[in-house]
């Protein structure tokens, strides 16, 4: 995997994730990618009642949330979320064919969107832009162009 | 459409499909060329000409995703897009020539088009090309009324207005998401006042999203918030300094130097029509028909022909009865008349049918380059002839078979440049195609400088195969042995072990050709290429025939494959490895006896031989009695109960009987095999 400028929240300590997808190559995917960046996998959740309870658990900075998914889909979990932590950054993950659940998530509350099959790039510049002036890079020497 | 009737609008439905077709030859062909000179303004504007009537007329029809992707295309080849492109236009031209093509028949199928997104790709990356200009984020920020008065408010309380415009990403997989989270992210900077387009979901054409906001927040940080990875390519912050008023009616442009190399994002401006030149000036001496229409004229001056040889054995029985009778002369007038009427009428109608070979030809350069890219090699493709004409039916059955022989040839007879170059051979292969007459036929030549096919080894896989028995290989001569190409089992078996690579489906090349009444015939010599002739009748309904009787039945063959017709009797026959042959000044011509498949009739009668050549070969076909000539017109014989390899149709004659018309080369195929086995049989 390509080399990435290292993300840190602004206290300097990594930026910590809550994976959900109930596919567990998936989720190994996408938490090796935001180990690249410098972020720190906090939890895991293969379905919607675990993500709300893992993330009452952790209160991670960041929730990767898959669309669909058993017992509770990603939209409702991430409703939920936001309901009880306004703050939370929820990205929604998902295939191009689930548009509108993810136009409804964004409704909810969801902040940004990253379409599978997931991009490190793409992946990258999103928690970026959702962290915003939460995170900041390090390692100046390889500057953002 | 709607205030078309139903009928009204199918009609102009089926006008734009036919003329879409001809636009998508015409891009594909402008593609080719434009790979050639990929400098040429000329062509350039030539495709978007194209394009430009392209998107006119499918937007007429309502068919809003094609025109919409051909107004993307179109609007890229208006920025110098020659000079810019080093070549890689002509790659999206002909990609957008495929696209428009599968969108057309999704159109034609009334299903759901495919999105085109990997020709936006393209397009994008033809606008990603050119040095970092300063690109121009277009933007109106004309608000609608109701709009209008909320940003009218928001200013007058005092409040910092800021009108955004966002660039959408074209690479973006989700308009619709997109849209929302521009909207979240404007929620974040302050109070949305208005946006636009309101709905919910971004249409493909929209590039542009604008927004109006009331923010407390400094331009950058807007924009920095605005700036959405994966969704927005470029943004335009702009507060709002005047009254609102100023900024409703003209548009604004605003130059800007984009921070990453992003596409360009115009919205979409209509474009003035100055270009409908690509619809040919002489439309209106031009009529469509169908092709059934014709064919049902067809069929009725066949009628008239049959009812013209009724006539004439009627007069001939009333010369014979009344000998004396002034009315006969009357009656010979009269006859000569209508047959030279019908003669004209008949041509006529043919020629109606009639089409340049062209229509054929035409697609060919495409299939070549695409091929030949995919393999690696380059191929020159020649065509010539392209203006010799063809039946319409034959035309359209010839495609499938022509376009396997050409493949064949790029992709397996063309050898790879190093090797052509280690032959002695030019580093490019040339595929020629050319057309003429022979005759009442219609050559088709594909001829590739290749590596030819050897015939050696057709044999050992025949062999192999047991297609072939050792018997059968002692007597098989060399253009019997290259006719084994065409054998089902032997090209499947080749195409598994790719010993010398003419593939699957010649036995359908074969047999197309034999439901044509045509033939094909190979000449090919190692590493000097190979050649196909394919020969197909003028046409397929109407022809001369000569009409003759064996064990008392009459059959009919084509005048036109008759060369001469000879006198001969038993004792010239003579046996020469099994076959019957005769001498004929000096020449040997194998012999094929339609009278059973035994032994030929005993005694010592008098026969003739109706010399006919086949291809490249002629054969003697030896018959009781010669009836005469006349034209026939075809019925075939689809019943599968009376329908044989052996007869290619049949006809009424004037006297109402039937006759039958021989498939010489079926004839010939099976007579002068089973002949041979059988003989190999008894001996």
């Amino acid at each position: 995997m390509e080399q990435f400028p290292v993300l840190l929240r602004k206290d300097h300590k990594p930026i910590r994730y809550l994976v959900v997808d109930d596919s567990v190559f998936a989720r190994k995917n996408v938490a090796k990618m935001v180990e690249a960046f410098g972020g720190e996998i906090v939890g895991e959740a293969g379905d919607g009642c675990t993500a709300i309870t893992e993330y009452d658990r952790t209160t991670p900075d960041m929730v990767l949330m898959d669309i669909t998914m058993p017992q509770m889909e990603g939209i409702e979990a991430a409703e939920r979320i936001v309901r009880a932590h306004a703050e939370a950054r929820i990205v929604m993950v998902s295939s191009v064919g689930y548009q509108e659940n993810i136009v409804a998530a964004l409704q909810k509350g969801a902040r940004h969107f990253v379409q599978k099959p997931v991009k490190a790039e793409i992946l990258y510049e999103v928690i970026k832009y959702v962290m915003g002036d939460d995170a900041e890079v390090v390692m100046p020497a390889v500057q953002e162009s | 459409m709607s205030f078309f009737s139903d009928d009204r609008a199918a009609e102009l439905r089926d006008l734009f499909f036919e003329s879409a077709a001809e636009l998508l030859q015409n891009l594909n062909e402008e593609g080719l060329e434009l790979e050639k000179r990929p400098q040429d303004e000329e062509i350039v504007r030539q495709v978007r000409r194209t394009v430009h009537t392209l998107k006119g007329d499918s937007a007429a029809c309502g068919y809003q995703e094609l025109s919409a992707l051909a107004h993307e295309l179109e609007d890229v080849l208006g920025r110098e897009a020659a000079a810019n492109s080093n070549g890689s236009l002509a790659e999206v031209v002909l990609i957008a020539a495929d696209t428009f093509s599968s969108m057309l028949s999704a159109y034609r199928g009334n299903m759901q088009p495919p999105a085109g997104d990997e020709l936006r790709r393209h397009i994008l990356s033809l606008t990603q090309q050119p040095a970092p200009a300063p690109h121009r984020l277009q933007a109106s920020f004309s608000w609608p009324e109701y709009e209008q008065a909320v940003i009218a408010d928001a200013w007058s309380k005092g409040e910092t207005v800021y009108n955004v415009a966002f660039a959408i990403d074209r690479q973006c997989p989700m308009r619709g998401a997109a849209l929302q989270v521009i909207r979240n992210a404007v929620q974040d900077c302050g109070r949305l006042l208005a946006i636009v387009p309101d709905e919910n979901a971004l249409t493909d054409e929209r590039d542009v999203v604008e927004v109006s906001l009331a923010s407390e927040q400094a331009e950058a940080w807007i924009e920095k918030r605005c700036s959405i990875p994966s969704v927005t390519s470029q943004v335009l912050v702009q507060r709002v300094y005047a009254p609102i008023d100023a900024y409703t009616d003209d548009v604004l442009e605003i130059g800007i130097q984009p921070l990453i190399p992003a596409e360009a994002t115009a919205v979409p401006v209509f474009q003035p029509f100055e270009s409908q030149s690509t619809v040919p000036a002489n439309t209106e001496t031009l009529l469509r028909v169908d092709a059934e229409r014709i064919d049902a004229l067809l069929n009725l001056v066949g009628e008239l022909i049959i009812g013209k040889s009724m006539l004439h054995q009627c007069i001939g029985e009333f010369d014979k009865r009344f000998p004396k009778d002034p009315l006969r002369g009357k009656f010979a007038d009269a006859m000569a008349f209508q047959s030279r009427i019908l003669n004209d009428l008949q041509k006529s109608v043919m020629k109606v049918r009639m089409v340049p070979v062209e229509q054929l030809f035409r697609r060919f350069p495409r299939v070549v380059r695409d091929i030949a890219k995919s393999c690696g090699k380059t191929v020159n493709l020649v065509t010539s002839g392209e203006d010799t004409d063809l039946d319409k039916s034959i035309l359209d059955m010839l495609a499938e078979p022509l376009s396997h022989l050409v493949r064949n040839a790029v992709d397996h007879g063309i050898e790879a440049a190093e090797d052509r170059v280690k032959a002695g051979k030019p580093a490019q292969g040339t595929l020629r195609l050319s057309a003429y007459h022979q005759g009442n036929h219609i050559v088709i030549e594909v001829n590739d400088d290749g590596r030819g096919i050897d015939s050696n080894k057709l044999v050992a896989k025949a062999l192999e195969c047991g297609i072939l028995s050792a018997a059968d290989k002692a007597a098989l001569s060399e253009a019997e042995a290259l006719d084994l190409v065409f054998h089902p089992g032997l090209s499947t078996a080749e195409q598994v072990t790719s010993i010398s690579g003419r593939g699957v489906g010649m036995d359908v090349v074969k047999t197309i050709l034999q439901r044509l009444k045509g033939s094909v015939s190979i000449k090919t010599a190692p590493s000097a290429g190979t050649t196909f002739y394919l020969r197909v009748p003028l046409t397929l309904a109407i022809i001369n025939a000569l009409l003759f009787r064996v064990e008392n039945q009459v059959y009919a063959v084509p005048l036109a494959s008759v060369v001469e017709i000879n006198r001969i009797h038993e004792k010239n026959i003579h046996r020469v490895d099994n076959h019957d042959v005769i001498q004929l000044r000096g020449e040997v011509l194998p012999l094929v006896h339609l009278a059973g498949l035994g032994r030929h009739s005993t005694g010592a009668h008098r026969m003739f031989a109706v010399v006919i050549s086949l291809g490249e070969r002629k054969f003697g076909l030896v018959v009781d009695h010669l009836v005469g000539e006349e034209e026939l017109v075809i019925k075939a014989l689809d019943d599968q109960l009376v329908a044989t390899d052996l007869v290619s149709g049949a006809s009424i004659l004037g006297d109402g009987s039937v006759v039958l018309i021989l498939n010489l080369s079926g004839v010939v195929a099976k007579l002068g095999r089973s002949h041979r086995i059988m003989m190999e049989a008894t001996a």
